[in-house]
C-alpha cells in the first residue's frame, strides 16, 4: 500500500484503505447487474440488463450504510490527519482553487468523452484507434 | 494546447480492474508516485456510485530551465477524482495537477468499461496547456516537454497496472484454489 503524504497518517491510511477494499470487493461481487457485461451474450452496451430501479436503490442505500458502519470511524480519524497535513504542505489553497474550478461532483458524461476522443483522433499521439471499442 | 490519447485492453474483467485501481501504487514501474491519500469519498445512496477524491504525491525530475523560470520543487501533487458506477459498469478517473498549475495544466481522463468478451477497455485522454502569457515558442517548448513526460508516465502506468493486476489476481486465484 502506498504511503500517506504525512508519515504520521500512514498507519491510519492503511487501516482505512483495508477497510474500504474489503467493503468494495464485497460491494462489487454480488452487485445485481454485475454478470450482465461479462456474460457471453453479445451486447455493445454495458447496461444490457436494466435493473429494477427500486431494488438497485435499496441495494445502494444498504451498502452505503454498511460502509459507514464499518469504515466511518477510521475514515474520520484518517481524514482529520491527512487534511491537517494537506494544509501544512501548503496544498489547502491549491486544492480549494482546483475544486472551485472543477467541482466534479457528478460523473463525466461517458458518451461525450468518447466523442471528444474521436475528434482528437487527428492530433493525437500514440493513437491506437477507436476500433478497439467496436466489438 | 497539446493532446494525448491512447486506448488499450486489459485482459481482466471490469470488476477486477476497478478493484485493482486501489492497488495500483506503489509499483516498480511508477516510482514517481510516492504517496496516495483519499481526501473525500462518498457512496451515493440512490445510484450506488462511489466518488473518491485523492491527492497523489509525485517526485519528478524537472528540467532546470523550468525550475529556474517558475520555481517549484521535486514534489508535485495531483488531484484525482474517480467515479465507479457498479450498476452501469463504468469507471472514470479525472486528474489535474495542483502543483505549478498557475503555469501549466494537465487534465487527464481515464475510463474503464467492460467489453463484450470479458476484457476491460481503457481509454485515456489528456489536454496539456501552458497557462501563462509567454512567448509562443516557450509555451510550445514547455507543452512539448510536458506531453513527452506524460506519454512516458502513461506507458509506465500501463505497464505497472498490467503487472499489478496480474500479480493480484494470480495470488487470489491461488488462494481460492488452496482454500
Amino acid at each position: 500500500m502506498a504511503h500517506s503524504l504525512s508519515p504520521e497518517c500512514t498507519p491510519l491510511k492503511h487501516a482505512y484503505d483495508s477497510c474500504f477494499n474489503t467493503w468494495f470487493e464485497a460491494y462489487l461481487d454480488p452487485h445485481p447487474t454485475n454478470p450482465s457485461a461479462s456474460s457471453s451474450h453479445k451486447s455493445t452496451s454495458p447496461q444490457s440488463t436494466p435493473l429494477n430501479a427500486t431494488s438497485q436503490a435499496a441495494y445502494a442505500k444498504a451498502q452505503a450504510a454498511e460502509f459507514e458502519a464499518r469504515c466511518g470511524r477510521v475514515w474520520r480519524e484518517y481524514r482529520a490527519c491527512v487534511m491537517k497535513a494537506v494544509h501544512e504542505k501548503g496544498l489547502g489553497e491549491l486544492l480549494e482553487q482546483a475544486r472551485a474550478e472543477n467541482p466534479l461532483k457528478t460523473p463525466p458524461d461517458v458518451r461525450r468523452l468518447r466523442v471528444s476522443a474521436n475528434e482528437l483522433g487527428m492530433s493525437v499521439l500514440g493513437w491506437a484507434g477507436l476500433e478497439m471499442f467496436k466489438e | 494546447m497539446h493532446f494525448f490519447s491512447q486506448t488499450f485492453k486489459y485482459d481482466h474483467p471490469w470488476s477486477h480492474v476497478v478493484i485493482g485501481m486501489w492497488h495500483k501504487y506503489p509499483n516498480p514501474h511508477c516510482t514517481h508516485v510516492v504517496t496516495v491519500d483519499v481526501i473525500d469519498r462518498s457512496v451515493d445512496p440512490t445510484t450506488g456510485i462511489i466518488r473518491t477524491e485523492r491527492v497523489l504525491g509525485c517526485k519528478q525530475k524537472t528540467p532546470t530551465w523550468i525550475v529556474k523560470l517558475f520555481g517549484g520543487s521535486e514534489d508535485a501533487f495531483v488531484r484525482e477524482i474517480s467515479f465507479v458506477d457498479p450498476a452501469s459498469q463504468v469507471a472514470t478517473i479525472t486528474s489535474v495537477n495542483l502543483s505549478l498549475s498557475q503555469f501549466a495544466t494537465c487534465f487527464e481522463r481515464i475510463q474503464y468499461t467492460p467489453t463484450s468478451s470479458g476484457q476491460t477497455a481503457f481509454l485515456q485522454t489528456a489536454e496539456i496547456q501552458a497557462r501563462m502569457a509567454m512567448w509562443r515558442s516557450m509555451a510550445d517548448k514547455m507543452e512539448t516537454w510536458l506531453v513527452q513526460r506524460f506519454e512516458q508516465n502513461a506507458n509506465l502506468g500501463k505497464a505497472g497496472f498490467t503487472d499489478v493486476l496480474r500479480t493480484m489476481w494470480e495470488a487470489k486465484q491461488q488462494q481460492a484454489a488452496h482454500s
